[in-house]
């Protein structure tokens, strides 16, 4: 079966370091917030260490190394090279509502390019709050470090606005693992996710426009040769 | 746009280099400070109440919490913290008391120490609160916005006095997810925050100069005088300093004949709630602050790898695209 390259090495290096140390963030993070003990969390044998709040910012620093190495390359690498796919299009709002409802077996997915019309409003959606979440997230490392010194009204929303910003990265991220594990259409970008390449019957079926652009490439490529 | 390995590794070494030059871990003092010198203070003898407790609970009460009840758990812990019954307690700090004077007797000596907020030059509380219910005012003081506490108490968790005190049954978590999250509302000693900020003294060290004039173990002012004045008394009469270097340092200096760390050991060995650990770090800048640096150093590293690798993979864009 002929394969089509979907995903560099790497985006799947960037989806995969934001993801892992995502993870890692949304469970050091709510460690911040003074739960773990009470939810019993801390007696659970191995995990006494989540007890000391000063621990658990470490770890969630160590991760943030990652997280914000990823996010920084992420924006600058597509920007420079002005990767734009995935900001959204005239008319994709009705056509990602199209693409859900079909997601659940209502009605019939839209045409689509090489990204979804939902996909490009998820990505937005993502990239908007995961830009908030490593901002706020550096502007506090900075005042912890005292390099800023921020009003005391300043730092007190700076501190509310990660929290709240942290809330709705796990909110976005349940979501997007729901919608990429229920649905069984989406299997095929998990896989590709890992081996970067997704089959041509897959892209024929759900991506037609971006089908037709191979088929031009491919043919204008084996016109170039014979000519 | 070219550039060479070594170019790219030599920007990267000069955007981390630039990011380390600044001193991280010093704490900016505020402008006022407090000297408490245990040689002078008896505990007011003689008084129903020692002053600066009776003069702290005048200037606040209209502060203090009053809980709605029933006070829901805090499930699925089988209890919740209320202090209301005991709201006349002054041998403690409590949410309805903002300042204590800790009896001990160390090597027959009998010591009054007057107990509150220390007010740390960079308090973990206020960096690690994540409601950004406390702040830390340029007076040096530390604040808690009662409107925006939670109640989780992690303040009082990362405190190396442990400070801060709970009550339920009172504050925003009740409108949220009562039984779920939060626990109340935290209350401590905010050096008169009102007060300082109109240019008086805070309510404490005002009763206590009243009873005992020059002779008051209390003193407030700016900063710098009360430091050069500790050190000044430390050296003439011999004296230990406790607060200058505790938990990279505070706004609040003890004098006292006694060393600290027998004050401590005295301490420990009555199991009193608060205790004086000598030398206490600042774990925030001791084993946080120097991971961040490298944070800000990924950052930019990632920012300068993202250009550079984007540059370079622009001319094969055209090819991937398909």
């Amino acid at each position: 079966m002929k394969e089509i390259k979907r995903y560099s090495g790497i985006v799947r290096f960037e989806h995969w370091i934001i993801a892992l140390s995502g993870i890692g963030l949304i469970f050091t993070g709510l460690g911040c917030l003074p739960l773990f003990k009470r939810y019993y969390l801390t007696e659970i044998p191995g995990l006494a260490w989540t007890a000391d709040f000063y621990t658990v910012t470490k770890l969630h620093y160590l991760l943030a190394i990652f997280f914000t190495f990823a996010v920084f390359f992420h924006f600058f690498y597509h920007l420079v090279r002005k990767d734009f796919g995935l900001f959204p299009k005239r008319g994709d709002l009705i056509k990602a509502f199209k693409t859900i409802l079909a997601s659940f077996g209502l009605g019939k997915e839209p045409p689509a390019d090489k990204w979804l019309p939902e996909q490009r409003y998820a990505y937005v959606g993502i990239a908007f709050i995961t830009a908030i979440v490593a901002i706020t997230g550096l502007l506090k490392v900075l005042k912890n470090l005292e390099w800023i010194v921020l009003s005391p009204k300043t730092e007190s929303t700076l501190n509310l606005m990660h929290t709240l910003f942290g809330g709705a990265f796990i909110l976005i991220f349940f979501i997007h693992v729901f919608f990429v594990l229920a649905v069984k259409s989406n299997w095929p970008l998990l896989k590709a996710m890992f081996t970067g390449k997704v089959s041509l019957e897959y892209v024929k079926e759900r991506h037609p426009l971006w089908y037709e652009r191979i088929m031009a490439k491919a043919k204008n490529l084996k016109e170039e040769n014979i000519s | 746009m070219k550039l060479s390995r070594r170019g790219f590794f030599k920007v990267s070494a000069g955007l981390l280099g630039l990011l380390a030059l600044p001193k991280g871990g010093e704490a900016k003092p505020g402008r006022y400070a407090t000297l408490i010198d245990l040689t002078k203070c008896d505990g007011c003898q003689g008084e129903p109440i020692p002053l600066c407790i009776k003069a702290c609970r005048e200037e606040n009460s209209s502060r203090y919490p009053k809980p709605q009840r029933p006070i829901p758990n805090y499930w699925p812990r089988p209890f919740y913290e209320d202090w209301e019954p005991k709201k006349d307690k002054i041998d403690t700090l409590t949410p309805y008391n903002w300042i204590f004077v800790q009896k001990v007797e160390v090597e027959g000596e009998k010591l009054f120490i007057p107990r509150r907020c220390m007010h740390c030059d960079n308090p973990p509380c206020v960096r690690g609160c994540p409601f950004g219910a406390l702040s830390k005012q340029p007076e040096g003081n530390t604040i808690i916005d009662h409107s925006i506490c939670f109640g989780g108490a992690k303040c009082r968790d990362v405190c190396p006095w442990h400070i801060p005190q709970r009550q339920a049954g009172v504050g925003i978590y009740l409108k949220l997810m009562p039984k779920l999250a939060g626990g109340g509302v935290m209350y401590k000693c905010d050096l008169c925050d009102s007060r300082i900020k109109e240019g008086k003294i805070p309510a404490c060290v005002e009763a206590c100069q009243k009873r005992l004039g020059e002779k008051a173990p209390l003193l407030f002012g700016e900063r710098e005088k009360i430091f050069t004045l500790a050190h000044k008394l430390a050296q003439e009469q011999g004296l230990y300093i406790y607060g200058e270097k505790e938990n990279g340092g505070t706004s609040t200096l003890y004098l006292s004949k006694i060393p600290f760390d027998k004050i401590d050991a005295q301490l420990k060995q009555m199991k009193a709630r608060f205790q004086m650990p000598v030398k206490v770090v600042n774990r925030l800048e001791r084993e946080v602050n120097p991971v961040g640096k490298v944070v800000l150093g990924g950052a930019g590293l990632g920012a300068l790898a993202g250009l550079v690798l984007g540059l370079i993979s622009t001319n094969k864009k055209e090819e991937e695209e398909v």
